[in-house]
């Protein structure tokens, strides 16, 4: 038993430290002696006063992340309060970690304690993480509903409105024979026509209606006519999917990733032509972005702000997709989707 | 139709040689058929056809800024106007690779109703004096565009 407390003592990678009454280091274990500045060590053994106020950063109250109000280390705190609590170290060569810590009396008669410490880091990134992730699905979820909202109200209201708008002015031309009100009236019309054909691109590029109303190939097919239309660019798109369905989450996230991939060969791929591919492969639905233009070299400075790619990985992670991206100077960009689906609904039975 | 369509090449292309530019183009807005969209209908010493497949919006591009504002624009140096990744905006810019561009408005009956783009692939070639004989000419009407009404005001 003993042999076993002294091996754990020895070789447990919680830092473990010892104090008497007086705060008086009695002992260190190993893996306390390697997160602790060597001096305070030192000062620590010494019983020096406040020798762990140096290296101690503070801990985490009921009120605030890091406070040294009614400290772990003084008397008259209680101890059934520091049974576990958090606390910030100044450590050897990595800066301020938090850790799990114990602080308790094992020996009331002298009045020992023991002070265990356990890293937190790789706790705390994993919990950031998983954090992150949720809060970027919500950021996500609220800027479609956003967008869907304002695309729907700007196509059943304003251009709505508008039509009907141009629709009396084309019976104003039959009123009147007036050659300079026909004029006049002629090019307001021409100007309406261009507006409200305006507010459907707008509308159209929040959020495609086509995409809830019929699926995955329409909302692609009229997008790339309209890449075509605003620069030019040819979109070659082969698709095997047809009216079939997938999961709304599913649908945005690859309508969204080919829409940044495409505007990524619009703004830095220099090429006349897009190849776009959507293919349902057994249990993976897969989409291929292909050009034939400049590339580029993975971790070079980016010409953007190299933020897409980024977050067309985050987007394509919340529905467990996989993003690879392959890329050659002089030798073009292909980026591919593939994500899992599971039970898929046919036949544009989707809600 | 056919006739006034020859014409407008024709124009462009004697434009060219005129200026001594790399590339003219005409943008006109099209027929009530085709929604009244703005276009680059005709164009002399381009490198290809995709800027004609574009769809021109009011305010933005080259053409959709003359187009909404009816002033001329000249842009000496195209890298020190535009930062490189928002060439994109610009399609003609880019893929006629141009490097300096003057456009002006074409008016009809009180409205801009075209613009005439000129282009050179090199930097500084445009100056502001070809900018003034461009509006000179566009003053003097194009093909069936009087636009002479509309500088004397």
């Amino acid at each position: 038993m003993v042999d076993m407390l002294i091996k754990m003592f020895e070789n447990s990678t919680d830092a473990i430290f010892f104090f008497d009454a007086n705060g008086k280091a009695l002992a260190l274990n190993p893996a306390a002696e390697q997160i602790i500045d060597k001096d305070v060590v030192t000062q620590l053994r010494q019983g020096e006063f406040q020798a762990m106020c140096q290296a101690c950063r503070g801990y985490t109250s009921d009120t605030e992340l890091q406070t040294c109000l009614s400290c772990y280390f003084s008397h008259n705190s209680d101890p059934e309060d520091f049974s576990s609590f958090q606390v910030y170290l100044e450590t050897e060569g990595k800066g301020v970690l938090p850790y799990a810590a114990t602080f308790h009396t094992i020996d009331p008669e002298n009045g020992v304690r023991v002070f265990m410490l356990r890293d937190l880091t790789k706790q705390f990134k994993t919990q950031e993480r998983l954090y992150e992730n949720k809060m970027m699905k919500h950021v996500i979820e609220a800027q479609e509903n956003e967008q869907k909202r304002i695309s729907r109200e700007l196509h059943d209201s304003v251009a709505q409105e508008l039509l009907s708008a141009v629709v009396d002015l084309r019976v104003v031309k039959y009123m009147t024979q007036d050659q300079d009100v026909l004029d006049k009236v002629r090019q307001t019309e021409a100007t309406m026509t261009r507006l409200l054909d305006d507010i459907r691109n707008l509308s159209v590029e929040l959020r495609p209606a086509a995409l809830d109303d019929f699926g995955l190939e329409a909302a692609f097919r009229s997008h790339f006519k309209r890449v075509e239309q605003s620069y030019g660019l040819e979109v070659e798109f082969k698709s095997d999917i047809g009216t079939r369905r997938f999961g709304n989450e599913i649908e945005t996230v690859v309508y969204r990733i080919c829409q940044e991939a495409v505007l990524n060969a619009v703004k830095y791929a220099q090429v006349d032509s897009v190849k776009v591919t959507l293919t349902v492969e057994t249990q993976f639905l897969k989409l291929r972005v292909e050009d034939k233009g400049a590339g580029f070299e993975k971790g070079d400075d980016p010409i953007g702000t190299g933020l897409g790619l980024h977050g067309m990985r985050e987007r394509a992670e919340l529905v467990h997709g996989d993003l690879t991206v392959q890329t050659k100077i002089g030798k073009g960009t292909a980026v591919q989707l593939s994500i899992p689906i599971g039970q898929d609904r046919t036949g544009g039975k989707a809600k | 139709m056919m006739e006034i369509k020859f014409n407008y090449q024709n124009e462009a292309d004697r434009l060219r040689e005129k200026l001594g530019c790399d590339l003219v183009a005409i943008a006109l807005v099209e027929t009530a058929e085709q929604q009244f969209v703005l276009k680059w209908q005709y164009a002399s010493g381009n490198l290809n056809d995709r800027f004609k497949r574009i769809v021109l919006q009011s305010g933005r591009g080259v053409a959709g800024l003359v187009f909404k504002t009816g002033k001329p624009l000249l842009l000496p140096s195209v890298g020190e106007f535009i930062k490189k990744d928002g060439l994109f905006s610009y399609p003609i810019i880019m893929s006629e690779k141009l490097q300096s561009v003057a456009a002006v408005p074409l008016w009809n009956k009180g409205r801009v109703a075209g613009v005439l783009l000129c282009g050179c692939r090199k930097e500084h070639e445009i100056t502001d004096e070809l900018l003034q004989m461009m509006l000179k000419t566009a003053g003097e009407g194009i093909g069936n565009l009087d636009g002479k009404e509309l500088m004397a005001l």
